[in-house]
Parts: structure tokens; sequence; C-alpha cells
């Protein structure tokens, strides 16, 4: 077998949540264009079903979810039920969706159970369910991918900004222990950490924002794809609990702001 | 598969002529590059073993890729190679450093001789050959550097203090030179990028587990309960200098069996 075709997903299939816009829609869209099929779930039935028509004409299996709150884990337990009774054998979990939540940017004592909750419920609990719900059935297949998106959050802080670095740091904490736990069972665990990828490819704003970027650039979401694929496949097989940044260089950056570089005499 | 096709391309790997310089070099040819290599001395089993690489190489991919043998700490020898590579063969757009030796010994026994050995041959041959198809890659706006490193680069095993600190040398290099030549315009996506592949114990590369009684624990230890093969470095390599990843910089991706998890 070529090195390609290490990257060759035939015949497998994909949960992928928050798959209708931004980078879930473009991981979806690149594990299809690699023969992968697609269970996308989404809070809005537009973007998830408009993903799956493109999807679906690619020649790939679509699945679609819509009802499914993944804080919530009796939803997310049904909708992996109905996706492995629809489609089969699911090989590969991309924990994608997430938000940044209520309370950004309020001092500590002004933050409400509320806001920590929103924050931690999106992205931390959300993986967890998922990831939970998916085990099993992995086992049963005889192993499988789970690869969650994280944030250059995971890795640092900023000031009264609480419960988006907290929640990322445990997604990557939450790839370790599955990375750790099923090792021996085939099951690969692995993070994505992306940098900056607002929704956009206007001119006008990646002119703007570009510069102020150590890449000089901002990311666009179509490159999220060629890393999840690789996640995905047979080609990554010996990566487990790592974490793999697309972030332009900001995180090694991070020790002075974007511009500033020292000059010295030889 | 277009996401990782290197079509067209030209990799340059360096110190080729271990297991995994074979191995990523035929990836890289796999994926449709065309693929040069060096090899550090004129001994005729490595002149042997670089042909043999040579040939598989122009059996996967490009068949116009060449063999260099020199001193990859000699500037000026790694300048004249790299000339003449893009003037005969094509200009380089991947250059993967994969040499990899690992001198085991107790600090108290070492001397500052084996001490420059080990950086030399490890970090400044990746200075080196970085500087002068760098200084190339640079003027165009795209191109890979790919640097294989140890998971010594920031873990500690007793005896390898030497080895872990020339891993660590070339981690710092990479990190610092990705955020030097990273940059470009806002509006096109090509970009030089610098990045690692961090490499736990695979079977057949200096380090270690070279020790049977090491490897043998390892095979046990190891989350993944088994030491890495060459092959499972292949598709990093691939990955990290196809022309879709150049929002990729100044990263490590592991490829380790999972052992910095719980390391």
């Amino acid at each position: 077998m070529g090195i390609l075709d290490q990257f060759n997903l035939t015949g497998q299939c994909a949960i992928i949540t928050g798959a209708g816009t931004g980078l879930g829609r473009e991981m979806a869209l690149s594990l299809a264009d690699s023969g992968c099929d697609i269970v996308g779930v989404g809070r809005r039935s537009g973007p998830i079903e408009e993903v799956g028509e493109i999807i679906k004409a690619k020649g790939r299996r679509y699945l679609g979810v819509t009802g499914c709150d993944v804080t919530v884990s009796a939803n997310v337990n049904d909708m992996v039920a109905q996706a492995a009774a629809k489609m089969g054998r699911i090989t590969v979990l991309i924990n994608n969706a997430g938000l940044g939540g209520s309370g950004r940017g309020k001092t500590l004592p002004e933050l409400t159970d509320e806001d920590w909750l929103s924050g931690i419920d999106s992205n931390l609990n959300a993986a967890f369910y998922c990831t939970r719900a998916i085990v099993p059935h992995m086992l049963e297949q005889g192993g499988g991918r789970i690869i969650s998106v994280t944030s250059g959050w995971g890795f640092r802080a900023g000031r009264n900004n609480w419960m988006y670095p907290v929640a990322k740091g445990g997604v990557i904490q939450l790839t370790k222990a599955i990375a750790m736990t099923y090792a021996r069972d085939n099951i690969r665990a692995s993070c994505i950490a992306p940098g900056l990828f607002p929704k956009t490819e206007d001119a006008a704003v990646l002119t703007e924002m570009g510069p102020k970027q150590v890449a000089g650039r901002i990311g666009f979401p179509r490159e999220m794809g060629p890393l999840a694929v690789f996640l995905a496949s047979p080609a990554s097989d010996y990566l487990s609990g790592a974490t793999v940044l697309m972030d332009g260089g900001a995180i090694a950056a991070g020790l002075l702001p974007a511009g500033v570089v020292p000059h010295a005499e030889g | 598969m277009t996401l990782f096709d290197l079509t067209g391309t030209h990799s340059l790997v360096t110190g080729a002529t271990g297991a995994l310089g074979r191995a990523l070099a035929v990836a890289l040819a796999e994926a449709g590059a065309t693929v040069s290599v060096t090899t550090v001395s004129t001994d005729r089993a490595e002149e042997v073993e670089a042909n043999s690489i040579l040939n598989e190489c122009w059996a996967a991919g490009g068949k116009n890729g060449q063999q260099k043998t020199l001193d990859l700490t000699d500037p000026a020898a790694v300048e004249a190679a790299v000339a003449a590579l893009e003037k005969d063969v094509a200009p380089i757009d991947i250059l993967v450093n994969a040499g990899h030796a690992a001198n085991i010994k107790p600090v108290l026994a070492s001397s500052v001789a084996e001490w420059m050995r080990e950086l030399n041959r490890n970090a400044t041959t990746v200075f080196v050959a970085s500087q002068a198809v760098g200084k190339r890659m640079v003027p165009r706006g795209k191109g890979r550097i790919i640097n294989v490193v140890s998971d010594l680069h920031d873990r500690g095993i007793p005896n390898c203090a030497i080895f872990g600190a020339s891993q660590g040398a070339i981690l710092g290099f990479t990190k610092s030179l990705a955020l030097e030549w990273g940059g470009g315009d806002p509006l096109v996506e090509d970009r030089v990028t610098v990045n690692a592949i961090g490499i736990g114990f695979i079977e057949g590369v200096p380090g270690p587990q070279a020790d049977p009684a090491v490897a043998e624990v390892l095979g046990r230890y190891l989350p993944l309960r088994r030491l890495g093969s060459p092959k499972d470095v292949q598709g990093a390599v691939v990955f990290l200098a196809a022309p879709t990843t150049n929002y990729v910089n100044a990263e490590v991706v592991l490829i380790d069996g999972a052992i910095a998890t719980h390391a």
C-alpha cells in the first residue's frame, strides 16, 4: 500500500458535530473527498442539509442530524444510536461543536454559575458525552479515531478569560485519557488546535487582519481539512494522545507581540 | 487524493541512509515528489544504500533525483550541492533533515569533543542545510523544512543527556526559524514553513531502544505496546510536505505511540 492510500478513508464513516458551518463543514467536505461517509450534526437544518447535498454529490452516504443538543447527554446517546443504526459502522468521531459561551471578559466575582456552565457544557461536556456514547460502538467494531477540536486557548490563558481556556484545556486532557485507556483497543485520540479562522475570505478583512497575525495572514477554514483527514486515517496510526496546532506559528510566537522583531548587531 | 499530492515538487532528504531516512524519502516519492538524497560518507556500503534508496524513489515517483555525498557540517560543500541540485534537477521545495545519531553515554564519561560531535552531526547539519536551502526558498515565498527530533527534545533518559541536548537544539532552532521565515502577504496562501516530527522509539533508528533490554521493556511500557516502525512516520512527513498545510508552522507532530501522553 503506497503512502497516499494510507490517507484514503473509503469505507469509513465519521460523526462530526457542528458540521454545518465553519471548520466542521470544511472537515466534513475533506473527509468526504477522501472517501468517508459522514454523519453531520448541527443545530440548524439549513446548513446541515446544504453540506449534506454536497457530500452526497461526491458519492458518499450522508446522514444529517439536527435535533441533537450535544450538551444534553440523552440527546447525544440518541444521536449516536441513530447514526450507528442508519450508517452501520462508525469509525471516526470529530468533536468539533463548541461555543464561546457567555461571560467572557467578566471579572471572577461577576461570573455566574450559568456563565461558567455554558462554556464548560458546550466545549468540554459535549466532547465527553459524544466520546462516552461512541466508545462502546468503536470497541465492538475493533477500533476508531476520536478527534477533538481544542484551541490555542487550551494551552495559554488570558485575563478574565475563564471558561473557554479551562474547557479547551480539559479537552486536551480528555484526549490523553482516551488515548491511554484505549491504546490497546485500536482507538486513537488526538486534538486539533486551530488558530484564528474567521469564516470569510473577504479581501478587505484578510488585508486588515492578516498583518496582525504571526503568519501574516489568517487561516482559511478549508485548511483544517487535510489535518482532519491525516488524523482520521491510517497515515497517523502511531499518533495518539497528541495535539496538532494549526495556527501559523501563533503559540510558538507567544513570547512577543506579533510584529516585534529584536535586532542585534552581528 | 489531491490533498497530499506532491507531484511536480522536488524533495531533498539529508542523512537519508538510515532506516528512517529511507522510509521518509520513499514516502515523498510515493506521494509524487522527485527525491534527492544526501549521504555523509564515501563509504561503499553507504553508497550502495543510497543508490538503493534512489532506485526505490525512482520506481515510486519522479525519476530525476540525485545523490550527493558531502559533509553536512561544511557550509561550502552543502551550498555547492544545493546549487547543483537546483540547477540540474529542480528548485528544492521540501527539505527533510532526517539524519539521526545517538551517543548513549554517561555525562561523567563524556568529553567535550563528544558533546561537540553530537551537536554537530545532529544539529549543526540542520542549521547548515536549512540555511543553504532556505536562502532560496524564502525569496520564492514557499517551501517546507521538516526536521526529525526525538521525544528527548523535552523529556529525559539517563545516559541520553548529550543526545537529548542535540534534539532540543534542533527544536529550538525549528521554532524560531519558523517565525523568522513564516510571514508573507495576507492575500497569498503559500508560505515557507518549518516544522518538526517528534519521534518516539522507532525500530532501526539510533536511540535508547537500540539496547535490546530497553526495547523489550518498551514493548510492554508503550501505550500502543509496540515500538514504531519507520513506516509509521511516513504519513507525518507527507502531511507536513503537502501544499495544503501552509498554516501548520513551528509545530511538532508527535509520532510516538502516545509515549508523551503518559510520560
